[in-house]
This record gives structure tokens, sequence and C-alpha cells, in this order.
């Protein structure tokens, strides 16, 4: 559990997360808000950060698998807060603590490379394009690419 | 009362253009540029990766190249991936803040003031050609330099092509030429020829016809089968050409194709290609049992061909078959002579025996980016699936009706005639 608690510390620390002052430029910038209907503060990059500096249990939270890790709330931040960082920290700590139903795991290197929301949005925006193109995404880019270069090289 | 909905999205703050379809573009779709990789070419240099990531950082770091050489050293294989720009591609509905946009010149672009470099594209590309810059966090994706491709400039072994695909499709006003010669001759000029003509020793018998006649009159005639040779050895010789570009109903239907773009489709539960011999095999016992050539007076290429100069009223009603058949046309193309015609279950038994194949060699081609050959089929036979994972299809010559379009339509001229025994398909190294 300590080393849980340290996960967390490293991301503040890596993220900047505790200079933030809560202006909410992020959620504004963020794409998810229209990615996904049930978009909500919990769900926000500043939901995310007010929770981990509160100290609630944020790894175990479900909310931190809907982020695509873009660049928008980095970029727009006045305070220089990457969310993009800190969420990514937290994921790692999410799965170095084995908390796995969440992320899609690679069907060729087992590197879990996509979170499953994420990828539902993918799939709900592919979904009138032909059904074996999904038997594609379920490996990783880099694993994708080497499939690609065996089958037609 | 229900609840409002006041919540602004994407479609009402950036509304999408209408895509514009020039009338031009009917008859001739536009042919766009593209790079082409040749696998067999490449020996994995990478100096398309050191140009390209000098032009999009201007340093010299393949990690921030918008193309991809990826190596297999067990197998000794190099494949450069970059972006195939498709004609339909699938990065365009991924990107959640539609930064991605296809051109009018069928470059598709990442405009930067709208991505947020989230890496959904790279998601859902099937080759995955997006590539996120482990450093800046950027995604790089090639734009084809606008026209001017830097990486078809510095590939020292020419394995990367800058091509717009063939420009002249002739096959095209062949066979609509071809056509339209055989349905006036056989339909004005030889009144009824293509059923049955005879002058003098030479005689020529449609061969559904023949077995027809064979079976109602009980007497096997040597002649009667020697008259059906013309068409059997065509047929051996060069596929079922008869079918795409002689057959007057066939040409009918492809001119009611023009008038219905929209196909409904059939339930699958009615689609069996096996239909066809069935009611081959019918007509052949229905004229035993009968006595005369049950299936001729309903066919519609023989009554298209007895049409012209009509002698009574029952011949007129004979015709409402050619415009009940033509109607099947709403659902697929062909529909007749996909599921039903007995000519061409004969010829389809015939081609058997061929010496002619027609390939797809799916490592020359764009793949899923393109498809443009399943689309063309009339009879449908070309499988799209495979195309999308990257394999050649292998296309059932029974059914192929040698019209050639898969032929004419592919810009990279991936689709041939083959030899029945030759094992290789274009675009493939014999090792």
């Amino acid at each position: 559990m300590k080393n849980g608690k340290d996960k967390i510390a490293e991301a503040k620390r890596a993220s900047g997360a505790d200079s933030c002052v809560e202006c909410g430029r992020c959620v504004a910038a963020c794409p998810m808000a229209e990615m996904y209907a049930n978009f909500s503060i919990e769900m926000s990059p500043r939901g995310i950060i007010k929770k981990t500096l509160v100290g609630d249990p944020v790894v175990e939270d479900k909310n931190i698998w809907y982020c695509t890790e873009c660049n928008a709330g980095t970029d727009t931040c006045p305070q220089g807060v990457s969310c993009r960082d800190l969420i990514r920290k937290l994921r790692e700590a999410a799965v170095d603590g084995k908390i796995l139903e969440n992320a899609k795991t690679c069907k060729c290197c087992g590197r879990a490379f996509v979170a499953i929301p994420v990828e539902d949005f993918v799939f709900a925006r592919l979904k009138d394009e032909p059904a074996n193109v999904f038997g594609v995404l379920d490996i990783c880019p880099p694993c994708r690419r080497e499939a690609y270069l065996l089958r037609n090289a | 009362m229900a609840e409002q909905d006041f919540s602004l999205n994407l479609e009402d703050l950036r509304p999408r253009l209408a895509e514009k379809k020039h009338l031009s573009e009917y008859f001739m779709p536009r042919r766009h540029s593209f790079i082409l990789f040749h696998p067999d070419r490449c020996t994995g240099c990478g100096a398309c990766e050191m140009i390209c990531s000098m032009r999009n950082t201007e340093k010299v770091a393949p990690v921030s190249a918008s193309v991809k050489v990826v190596r297999d050293e067990k197998e000794g294989k190099n494949f450069s991936i970059l972006c195939q720009h498709c004609r339909k591609p699938l990065c365009l509905p991924a990107c959640p803040t539609r930064a991605i946009e296809k051109g009018e010149d069928g470059i598709v672009r990442i405009d930067k003031l709208f991505c947020t470099e989230c890496g959904l594209c790279t998601m859902a590309c099937p080759a995955a050609a997006p590539i996120k810059d482990p450093g800046s966090k950027e995604i790089h994706k090639c734009d084809l330099c606008e026209g001017d491709p830097l990486c078809v400039k510095h590939c020292p072994e020419n394995a990367l092509t800058f091509t717009r695909g063939k420009a002249v499709r002739w096959i095209k006003g062949l066979r609509w030429t071809s056509q339209l010669i055989s349905f006036l001759l056989l339909v004005m000029v030889f009144v009824g020829t293509f059923c049955y003509f005879r002058t003098g020793s030479i005689s020529f018998a449609c061969p559904t016809g023949a077995l027809q006649n064979i079976a109602s009159s009980g007497t096997i005639v040597l002649v009667g089968f020697s008259s059906v040779l013309p068409l059997i050895i065509l047929t051996v010789l060069a596929g079922r050409l008869f079918c795409g570009w002689v057959c007057p109903f066939g040409f009918v239907l492809d001119l009611v194709d023009k008038i219905t773009p929209k196909k409904i489709g059939w339930p699958s539960f009615l689609k069996s290609r096996m239909m066809k011999y069935g009611v081959f095999a019918g007509a052949v016992g229905g004229s035993y049992v009968l006595g005369f050539q049950a299936f001729c007076t309903v066919c519609p290429i023989g009554t298209i061909c007895r049409a012209y100069g009509v002698q009574s009223f029952f011949r007129s009603a004979e015709l409402a078959i050619i415009p009940a058949l033509a109607s099947l046309e709403i659902g697929e193309r062909r529909s007749w002579c996909r599921y039903f015609c007995p000519v061409g279950a004969v010829l389809g038994l015939t081609v058997l025996l061929r010496m002619i194949k027609i390939v797809i060699g799916a490592k020359r081609c764009k793949k899923f980016s393109c498809i443009q050959c399943a689309e063309v089929c009339p009879v449908g036979i070309i499988d799209a699936d495979k195309l999308r994972e990257g394999l050649s299809p292998k296309i059932p010559m029974t059914e192929c009706i040698m019209c050639m379009r898969c032929i004419d339509r592919c810009p990279y001229d991936a689709a041939k005639i083959r030899f029945r025994w030759q094992k290789v398909t274009p675009g493939e190294v014999r090792r």
C-alpha cells in the first residue's frame, strides 16, 4: 500500500499538480466533453487533479480511464500542470496494482495500450465500417505495423 | 414537458462541409496522387524516415518522421508504413476534435490547430500509419509534402513511387462497344441467331437450348453438338466472355444498372449462386417431361433476340419477361446472371476446363484503402474482406463474367489475366 502512495506522490510531482489553481481551462479544452455523453466533473481533468490532491482513492476510480492522453489540457494550463502526465502516472499505478479491468492489452505483445472507454468510443465511431476492421484494432500500433509487414512484404 | 437539450456539439460549432461531386466524376472518377510502396525493392535503409523527419522537425530523427520503416530480421523483409490516403479514411470519423479532413485533392491532412495529439487516429488506422512522436508528443502523418514527396526523391532503390495510377480506361469503351454491336447484330440483323442459326453446313446453337432440345426430343444428334462448340470453345479459351461482352440481355441489365445506382440488396437466405444450376437442371428436366424446350419460351436472352419484327400478339406478351427480370437490378447488379441464368450455368460448368483466370495481387495494391475492384465487380465475387486484411482474394472463375471491370479500374495494375497454371500473382517475387 505504501508503494501505491509513493506512486501518487510521484505523479503529483511529475505533473506539477500541486500548483493547480482550479481555473477550469483544462475542462474547457478537454475533448472528452465531445466524446462522452456522461461527461462529468469527476471524469474531467480538474476533478481528477482535485481528487488526487485531496487524497481520495483515485487509482481505483474508473474515471481515470476515460482520458485519451491528449495535449489539450496541458497546452492550455496557465500553471503548467500536465494533466496528461498525471493521468498516465495514475494509470501506471493502477496497472502496477493489478487493476486491469479498464485497460486493453494487446493480443500479440500483452502490453496495456489503450483504455477500454476510449476504445469503445473509437468502435462506436467506426460502427458503420466493415466488421473485420475490429480484428485489426485488437493489436497495439507497433504490433499492427509488424503484422502489416508480415502480411504484405 | 421533456427537457430540452441546449448543449452545443462539434457539428454546431464547426459544421462539416457537404461533399461536392462534379458531374464529370460520374463518368471518370478523379485520380488522386499517392505514394505506392514496392516491398521487393526496399532494402530498409531508412532514408525515407530521415528525410521525412528533416521536413517535420528540421532535424534528422527517424522517430519524428511520418513514415515508419519496419524490419523483420527472420524473414528478411522490409516495409515502410506510410499513410495511403484512403478513399474512406478510418481516422477521419475516429478523431474526437475533427482535426482530420480529406481535401479535394485526395490528401488526408491533420489540422494542427485542432489536433490535440490524442492518438486516436493511430488506434483507428489498420496500418497504424499516423505516428506519435515520443519526444514532442506530436502526431506526424504523411501529407504527401503537398504534392512533391521528399521520400520518393530520396529513396535510393526507387521502392517508393509517386503516381496517380493509370489514365486511360480503354477496356471500358471496348466492352460497351462490343456489347452495343452484338446487341444490334443479334437483335436487329440476325434475328433469333443466338438460339439457333444455320446456313449450309455451318450451324450455331445456344448450349442450354441444345441440351433442352435433346431432352425433349430424346434423340442425340452429333451435328447439334458441333453447333454448340463455338460458344464452348470461346468459354474454354476466354472464360465467360459471352456474358460480359456479348449477351444482349446482359447489355440491357448493364443499362438498367445505370439508372438504378442505389441497390437495396437481397436477404442472404435468397442468395445462392447454385440456384442457376438448379434452374438449368429444371429446364432440362422440364423439357424431358413436357416434350418441348421449356425454358426457351421464357428465356430473356432468346426473347430479346427474337423480339425484333413483332409478328404476333403472343410474342409481345412474351417480351414482358425482360422488364420483369430487369427490375431485379434494384436489388443487386446483374441479379439474374448471378443467381438464375441457366445459360450462364452451362458456361460456368464449361469454365471448369478454363485456360485463364483473373488474379488480384494484393501485394501490389493499396488494399483496405482502395477496394475499387470489389465495388465495380457486377457479380460481386471479389472478396473485399480478404483485401481489407491485405491478402489476395481468390476469384471463382465459374462466376466471373469476364467483364474485366476490375482490370480496367485498378490503378496499380494489380488485377491481371493469367494462365490457369501460373502461380505468381502480380507484385509477388518468386524466391
